[in-house]
């Protein structure tokens, strides 16, 4: 019948079907816990999956960490765009995502193969958190060295993030901090919603957070 | 009638099936329709009868994603990827073939209603609501909030206002879907 011809079964291994852009994934957390250290180290790893990657930073008044991605090396600069945040971080990710909206709709539109847009937010404090009518999925980085107590604390960030990233955990041992127990307390107030505890300077667990970001938003090939 | 044969033909073209081994991963990139839209519902009902329709149930919080991993009711896993111009929402039909639809569900939500008792109180209550970007809606002169977290992890925000009974917690009610 009629129904048949409409409804052709979808057929299968065909080549991937157009996107509408690339996906979009944000990276906050305090001032200085790891953010672009994460990026940098992601990028790398991100490309050797063969997946086409652009970033957005998001600095207070200068350009610097976007600068700092531009003479990294393991990324085109023109793929990297800075959003001046002004004096409050959160607003240009959450209240008014605006200019990062412009800035990721140039990125899908300078190029075309790019599949995920990462956007790091200005370092703020643990209430920030991302608007998902700008981001489909965001990390929180928090860092050992900021202190053991900060899940405890219960902030926005750490609570309402997809991912808790618990970075510079080598420093445990020189800030006094139980690793163990941070992790713990951090599984606790997130009932259980994933945490990954990295080392940004190493490269250590940052293949879970590369494998995390895939299976959140990227389509399988 | 041609607006829906239309959307049909882009579901053809944007809701590709491939077998990566290990399971049956589907990427959905539009829209077809809602579930109550007269003709889809048509086709619905002949899906039920000739193969399934499978469920994607999604909480509130979800549904403003325009990309996400889901797994229907029957397992089948879905690649979500939507144009930003584009937003989920309850009876979002994803894929529609000759044997098997795939419509999407708003899972039940919990709300925590409040009852300031004067106008101050009031005041307050909305104040430290906005403040903390909750979610909330107006039920007569009572505040709701659709819970995100825990009960507790709202009313321990607004400590003081509840101790001193300025603020009066009338239910943490379940609303069916
Ligand atoms: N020991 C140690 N140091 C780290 C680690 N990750 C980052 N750092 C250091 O922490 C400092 C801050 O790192 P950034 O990546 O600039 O932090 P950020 O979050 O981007 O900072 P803002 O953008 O200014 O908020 C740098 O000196 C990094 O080298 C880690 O895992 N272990
Ligand atoms: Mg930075």
């Amino acid at each position: 019948m009629m129904l048949d011809r409409l409804f052709a079964p979808t057929p299968d291994g065909q080549s991937r079907p157009a996107l509408h852009g690339a996906a979009r994934i944000g990276i906050g957390g305090p001032v200085g816990s790891g953010k672009t250290a994460l990026i940098e180290q992601l990028l790398p790893m991100l490309q050797a999956r063969g997946i086409s990657v652009a970033v957005i930073t998001n600095d207070l008044v200068t350009a610097e960490d976007a600068e700092r991605l531009r003479r990294s090396g393991i990324i085109d600069p023109a793929r990297v765009l800075a959003v001046e945040a002004g004096a409050c971080p959160h607003t240009v990710i959450r209240e008014d995502p605006t200019l990062n909206l412009l800035a990721a709709d140039e990125l899908d539109e300078r190029f075309p193969d790019v599949e995920l847009v990462i956007i790091e937010s200005g370092g703020d404090n643990l209430a920030s958190t991302f608007s998902l009518d700008l981001v489909d999925w965001w990390i929180f980085v928090i860092d050992v060295a900021g202190g053991g107590d900060i899940p405890r604390k219960r902030g926005p960030g750490v609570l309402q993030c997809d991912l808790l990233v618990v970075n510079k955990i080598d420093l445990a041992p020189h800030v006094g901090v139980d690793l163990a127990q941070m992790l713990a307390e951090a599984e606790a107030v997130r009932d259980g919603r994933p945490i990954i505890g990295t080392n940004c300077r190493s490269g250590f667990h940052i293949d879970a957070v590369a494998e995390a970001i895939a299976r959140a938003v990227l389509v399988e090939r | 009638m041609t607006g829906h044969l239309h959307h049909h033909h882009h579901h053809a073209e944007h809701a590709h099936s491939h077998d990566g081994g290990a399971g049956h991963a589907i990427t959905v990139t539009t829209i077809i329709g809602s579930r109550i839209d007269p003709m889809l519902s048509r086709w619905l009902h002949d899906i039920q009868h000739h193969g399934q329709v499978e469920t994607i149930s999604l909480e509130t919080r979800d549904m403003a994603r325009r990309r996400l991993r889901a797994i229907t009711d029957h397992g089948t896993e879905c690649m979500i990827a939507l144009p930003r111009t584009e937003c989920l929402y309850d009876g979002a039909v994803l894929l529609m073939e000759d044997r098997r639809a795939i419509v999407v569900r708003v899972s039940q939500e919990n709300w925590l209603r409040l009852r300031p008792v004067t106008a101050a109180d009031a005041l307050s209550l909305g104040y430290a609501a906005g403040n903390l970007h909750w979610r909330v809606r107006f039920t007569g002169g009572d505040l709701e909030i659709a819970l995100e977290e825990p009960a507790d992890t709202y009313l321990a925000r607004i400590a003081d206002l509840i101790e001193r009974g300025r603020v009066v917690v009338v239910t943490p009610k379940a609303r069916a879907a």
